[in-house]
C-alpha cells in the first residue's frame, strides 16, 4: 500500500503536481463525509486512462466527479482513495452545425456547450437542475433531466456516441457520430445513468435540436390537485404539443412564481405549460387550447409568460431548491395517471413527519420531485422523518409501476434507508455488468443500486 | 449432432406436437430471412405460444448446449434470423397478441410476434399510433424491430425503435424469465432495456414489449420536390434543417428508383426527374401551416423544378405509395438487387452520391438510390442479375466499397438493417479490438455460454466467433486489402 506522499508523487507523475490535491484541501471533495486521500485533475482522456490503469494496479477506489452537483446522489461510498475530477476535459471536440451533431469532452459545463451551440440557434435538449454548474458528463452519468424531456427526451435519446475510460484504463467508444446507427450493441445506453460504476465517460456526441423561434408559458393556479391533474390529462390527450408540463405544490409554485416576479395566490397548486413554435399565432392557438382544457380556473388568475419572465420562471423551476439547513431531495417515477396521488401523498406524509415540502413534477413524464426540509422537525428527528417518508412514498411509487430514488440526502438519512430501493429480485441481473466491467470494484464502490 | 427424436419429443411436451417442426420440407421455410443470399437449415423449429413455453424450450437448449436463434417475421435484411446449421430456431409468430393498451399512460404491451402495423391499426380509432414504421411494417414483427432497433422514414423527428421501447420481458439463454424496464421512465439500475434493443437476437428472446404510443398529430403536410440534380436535392435537405425545421421525414429517390416505382405502382413521379424529395411535417394545424412556406423557399433556393403539396390524405398517400413500394418495384427494372444501409453525416450527401455514381460506372452495375436523406441513412440498391457470371460478386464488392467510403466520411456501417451475418467482417472498420471487447462483455452478461444466435455481429477473427461463409472474407480482402483488412477510425 502506497503512503499518502507516495500516492501524491505517483499521481503527479501522470498529471503534474499542480493537478493533484491532498491533505486538508482534499476534504472539500468529501463524499457523504468521507474525505478522499487525494484529488486528481487529468487534462486529457489519455491521462485519465493512465490514471485508471494505475488505480487498477494499486486497487485504489476511484470516484469520478464533474462540478460536484450530484455527489450527494448514491449510497455512502465504501472507501474514497481518489476523486477524479474531469473539469479540465472541457473542450468542444467537433461541431458541424449542418449535421446537427456535436462532440464534447465530458467535463464541459452544459451551459458552455449550450452557448457554443446557441450561436447557430441550436441546443442540446437537456435542462436538468443546476443548469449553470452541471457538467455534461455528470448529467449523462446520472441520467439527470428536466422539464423539457417531454419535448426532447432524456440523455438516452440524445447521445449518439460515447467515449469511456474503463476501470483498467482501456479507452473504448460506442455508437457513431451520425444520428442513426445500429452497428454493434448500443453501448451508449449502458454507460448513461450508470453513475460511473462501469467506466468513466470522457467524451460524448449528441444530436442537437433547433432553438424554438419562440416559446410562451401558460401558468395558472388550481384549488385542488385533482382539478390540476384532470387538466394535465386533458392536455396530454389533446393535439397540443407542449415543451413542458410542470405541476407544483403551493410552496414550490409560490417560490418559483416569486422568483420570476409573477404574483401568486395564498393557496393552491400551480400548472405551467410551455409551448414552442415557429410563429406567434400558432403558439397562441395552442395556448388557447390549453386554457380551454383547464376547467375551473379563473381567467383573471391565468398568467402568460414571455421573454425574460418566461426564462426566469423556468430557470427557477429547474434550479428549485428548498432548505433551512436540513434538506433531502427525492425523485419518484410513476404512471402519468398517478402523478396527482403522488403529490397528495407527499403532502400527507410530510405533514405527518412535520417536514416542509416543495413538490415540482414533470407531470407529462410521470416524474415527481419532493424537496423535503426541516419544517417543524428537529435536526435530530429529521433523518428519521425523511426515512419514513421515503418508505411510504417508495411503496406508493412501486405500486404505481415506478420507483423512488433519493437524489440528495445527508449520510444520516442514507444510514436509515436505501438510496435506490432496488428489489432483491432485480439485483442479480444488475450485478452482472458490474462483474464484467469492473470486477475489482474500484469505480464508485457502494454508491449504485444494491450497493454495487 | 443432436438426438433429434428425443429432443423433438421433449419439446412437444412443452409446446404441443403442432408446435414442433422437423419435416425437412417444412423446415425449408425457415432456411433464410429477408437476406436470401445466405441459407442454413435448422434441425428443429419450435413455435411457442407463451413466455413459459419459450422458457421451457430454451431450458432444453441450455441443458443440451444446442445453439438457437429467434425469428419474428423473417423480414430482416442482414441475416440476423438466419438459423444455425444443426441448431434450433424459435419462431415467435404465434405470440402475436396485443396484451394491453393504456391510452392514459401512453403505453401498450404487446407480444413479440405482433405485426408492426397491427398495433397502429388497433390504436387508430382512439387517435393514437405507434411511431416506428419500417418499410416492411405490414409484415415485420415488433419483436424483430426490437432485435434490430428498426427505423423507418419517421426517425428524423420521432427516433427509432429504442426511443419507443420502455420495457421488455425476456427469456435469457438459461431459461430464466426476467423483466427489464417498466411502463414508467427512468427504471432503477443499468438501462438493460436500452442495451437489449438492437442486440440482434444475441441476448435473449423477447416475450413482451412495452412501447410508447403517441397521439396522432392534428395535421400532416407532405411535399414533393422535383430536382434536376442530386446535389440540389441533397442541399435542400440541409437547408430545411438549417431553418430550424425538423421534418417527420425527408426521403430521396433517384431516377432509377423513380422509373421503377412508376412502372410498378404509378405514384405520379415525373420519370425524367433526376431526383425527387419527399418532405413531411406534422404537428398542431397552425404550426404545420407555418412550416410549409419556409420549406418551399428552401427548395426554390436549391433550384427545385416543381413542388407539389398534397392537398388531402389521398394525395398524401399517393406520394408515399411510391416511396413505400420502391424496394418491391425494383423487379420492374432488374431481376435482383443488393441493398446497403450505411449512414453518413448529412453534409456529406452530395459527396457520397457522386462517389456511388462513379462506382456504378466502374463496376458496370446500375444503382437505384431510395433513402432516408434526413438522417443520412443511404439505401443504394445495386442492381444485378446472378445469371450473368460474376455479377453478384461484383455487386457485393461494390457494396463493400460504399461501406468503406461511408466510414471514411465519419459514418456508420448500418443505420437500421443491422450487422447480422452480412456485415460482421466490416466491424473492425468502425471499432477497435477494445471497442469490440467491451461489446463482447455485454454479450457475456446475457449469454455467457454463447448459445444464442452464434456467429452474428462479431467478425470471425474475434475469439469465440465461428467461421462463416468464406466468400464474404474474400470480397473484403479484395476491397479493403489496401488497408490491411481495415482499422477502426
Amino acid at each position: 500500500m502506497l503512503s499518502d506522499e507516495g500516492l501524491v508523487q505517483r499521481l503527479s507523475d501522470f498529471v503534474g503536481p499542480e493537478h493533484v490535491t491532498a491533505g486538508p484541501a482534499a476534504s472539500a471533495y468529501a463524499v457523504d463525509g468521507r474525505a478522499p486521500r487525494t484529488v486528481v485533475f487529468p487534462g486529457s482522456a489519455e491521462e485519465t486512462s493512465a490514471l485508471m490503469a494505475f488505480a487498477s494496479a494499486e486497487g485504489l477506489k476511484v470516484l469520478p466527479r464533474g462540478s460536484g452537483t450530484k455527489m450527494a446522489l448514491g449510497g455512502i461510498p465504501e472507501r474514497v482513495d481518489l476523486v477524479l475530477v474531469l473539469s479540465r476535459l472541457n473542450g468542444v471536440v467537433d461541431y458541424e452545425p449542418a449535421d446537427m451533431t456535436a462532440s464534447f469532452q465530458a467535463g464541459i459545463l452544459l451551459k458552455d456547450a449550450q452557448s457554443v451551440l446557441g450561436r447557430n440557434r441550436q441546443l442540446i435538449g437537456l435542462d436538468p437542475p443546476y443548469v449553470d454548474l452541471a457538467t455534461l458528463g455528470g448529467i449523462l452519468a446520472t441520467n439527470s433531466s428536466g422539464p423539457r424531456r417531454l419535448r426532447y427526451g432524456a440523455s438516452r435519446d440524445l447521445v449518439i456516441a460515447i467515449r469511456v475510460v474503463h476501470a483498467d484504463g482501456r479507452v473504448t467508444k460506442g455508437g457513431a457520430k451520425v444520428v442513426k446507427n445500429v452497428t454493434g450493441y448500443d453501448m451508449n445506453k449502458l454507460y448513461i445513468g450508470s453513475l460511473g460504476t462501469l467506466a468513466i465517460i470522457v467524451e460524448a456526441t449528441l444530436r442537437l435540436h433547433p432553438v424554438p423561434a419562440l416559446e410562451r408559458t401558460f401558468l395558472a393556479p388550481f384549488r385542488t390537485i385533482d382539478v390540476a391533474s384532470g387538466a394535465v390529462a386533458r392536455i396530454l390527450d389533446s393535439p397540443v404539443v407542449p415543451s413542458a408540463v410542470e405541476l407544483f405544490n403551493h410552496t414550490a409554485s409560490r417560490q418559483v412564481a416569486g422568483q420570476a416576479g409573477v404574483p401568486w395566490p395564498e393557496e393552491g397548486y400551480g400548472l405551467a405549460v410551455a409551448i414552442g413554435g415557429v410563429r406567434r399565432e400558432a403558439v397562441d392557438a395552442q395556448i388557447e387550447t390549453v386554457r380551454r382544457l383547464c376547467r375551473g380556473v379563473e381567467s383573471s388568475e391565468v398568467h402568460m409568460l414571455d421573454g425574460h419572465v418566461h426564462d426566469a420562471f423556468w430557470r427557477a423551476t429547474r434550479d428549485f431548491t428548498a432548505g433551512d439547513g436540513l434538506r433531502s431531495v427525492l425523485k419518484a417515477s410513476v404512471l402519468l395517471t398517478r402523478v396527482g396521488e403522488a403529490v397528495r401523498l407527499g403532502e400527507e406524509v410530510a405533514a405527518q413527519q412535520g417536514l416542509g415540502l416543495g413538490v415540482v413534477s414533470e407531470a407529462g413524464s410521470g416524474i415527481v420531485r419532493y424537496y423535503l426540509t426541516g419544517g417543524s422537525a428537529s435536526p435530530e428527528r429529521f433523518p428519521q422523518g425523511v426515512a419514513e417518508a421515503v418508505n411510504r412514498l417508495r411503496a406508493f411509487a412501486r405500486e404505481a409501476e415506478g420507483n423512488l430514488v433519493i437524489l440528495e440526502a445527508p449520510p444520516e438519512v442514507k444510514k436509515r434507508v436505501d438510496v435506490w430501493g432496488l428489489t432483491e429480485k432485480a439485483l442479480p441481473l444488475m450485478q452482472r455488468p458490474k462483474a464484467e466491467f469492473d470486477p475489482q470494484r474500484i469505480l464508485n464502490p457502494g454508491r449504485f443500486v444494491g450497493g454495487l | 449432432m443432436i438426438d433429434k427424436e428425443r429432443i423433438a419429443k421433449e419439446l412437444a411436451g412443452v409446446v404441443g406436437t403442432d408446435g414442433v417442426v422437423i419435416d425437412p420440407g417444412e423446415l425449408r421455410v425457415y432456411e433464410t430471412d429477408g437476406l436470401t443470399v445466405f441459407k442454413a437449415m435448422p434441425e428443429i423449429v419450435v413455435l411457442p405460444r407463451s413466455a413459459e413455453q419459450v422458457a421451457g424450450v430454451v431450458k432444453v437448449c441450455h441443458r443440451e448446449k444446442i445453439p438457437f436463434v429467434a425469428r419474428g417475421a423473417g423480414t430482416g435484411l442482414s441475416g440476423g434470423a438466419l438459423p444455425v446449421e444443426g441448431g434450433m430456431l424459435v419462431g415467435l409468430n404465434r405470440m402475436n397478441r396485443i396484451l394491453e393498451i393504456d391510452y392514459e399512460n401512453q403505453r401498450a404491451t404487446v407480444e413479440p410476434g405482433l405485426v408492426n402495423v397491427w398495433l397502429t391499426n388497433a390504436l387508430a380509432p382512439q387517435g393514437y399510433y405507434y411511431s416506428p414504421d419500417p418499410a416492411s411494417q405490414t409484415a415485420c414483427s415488433i419483436g424483430g424491430n426490437v432485435g434490430e432497433n428498426s427505423g423507418g422514414p419517421r426517425t428524423p423527428k420521432y427516433g427509432v425503435t429504442t426511443n419507443h421501447v420502455l420495457g421488455l420481458e425476456v427469456v435469457l439463454p438459461d431459461g430464466e424469465i426476467v423483466r427489464l424496464g417498466a411502463k414508467t421512465l427512468d427504471p432503477l439500475g443499468y438501462d438493460l432495456t436500452g442495451v437489449f434493443v438492437g442486440s440482434e437476437g444475441t441476448f435473449g428472446i423477447v416475450t413482451k414489449v412495452i412501447v410508447r404510443i403517441m397521439r396522432k398529430p392534428e395535421a400532416v403536410k407532405t411535399l414533393m420536390g422535383v430536382f434536376e440534380s442530386i446535389e440540389d436535392a441533397s442541399n435542400s435537405v440541409s437547408g430545411v434543417v438549417a431553418r430550424g425545421i425538423i421534418p417527420v421525414a425527408i426521403e430521396m429517390m433517384d431516377n432509377n428508383s423513380i422509373r421503377a416505382v412508376e412502372k410498378g405502382v404509378g405514384a405520379g413521379y415525373p420519370t425524367d426527374a433526376v431526383a425527387v424529395l419527399l418532405v413531411e411535417v406534422d404537428g398542431p394545424k397552425d404550426e404545420v401551416e407555418a412550416l410549409v412556406d419556409p420549406i418551399i423557399e428552401v427548395l426554390k433556393e436549391n433550384r427545385v423544378r416543381e413542388v407539389r403539396v398534397a392537398r388531402d390524405e389521398t394525395e398524401r398517400l399517393l406520394l408515399w405509395k411510391g416511396r413505400k413500394a420502391a424496394f418491391a418495384a425494383m423487379g420492374q427494372i432488374s431481376p435482383e438487387y443488393y441493398v446497403q444501409d450505411s449512414v453518413i453525416p448529412r453534409t456529406r450527401l452530395p459527396a457520397i452520391m457522386g462517389f456511388i455514381g462513379e462506382l456504378s460506372q466502374r463496376y458496370g452495375l446500375r444503382v437505384a438510390n431510395v433513402f432516408h436523406a434526413g438522417d443520412g441513412n443511404l439505401h443504394p440498391l445495386i442492381l444485378y442479375d446472378s445469371r450473368n457470371e460474376g455479377e453478384l460478386q461484383r455487386a457485393e464488392e461494390m457494396g463493400a466499397e460504399i461501406i468503406k467510403a461511408c466510414i471514411e466520411m465519419g459514418g456508420s456501417l448500418t443505420g437500421e438493417h443491422g450487422i447480422g451475418l452480412e456485415k460482421r467482417e466490416f466491424m473492425p472498420l468502425m471499432y477497435t479490438d477494445d471497442d469490440l471487447g467491451a461489446m463482447q462483455k455485454v454479450k457475456k452478461v446475457f449469454d455467457p455460454d454463447g448459445l444464442l444466435n452464434p456467429g452474428k455481429i462479431f467478425p470471425t477473427a474475434r475469439p469465440g466467433v465461428e467461421v462463416g461463409p468464406a466468400g464474404q472474407r474474400e470480397i473484403l480482402k479484395k476491397v479493403l486489402g489496401a488497408h490491411g483488412g481495415g482499422h477502426a477510425v
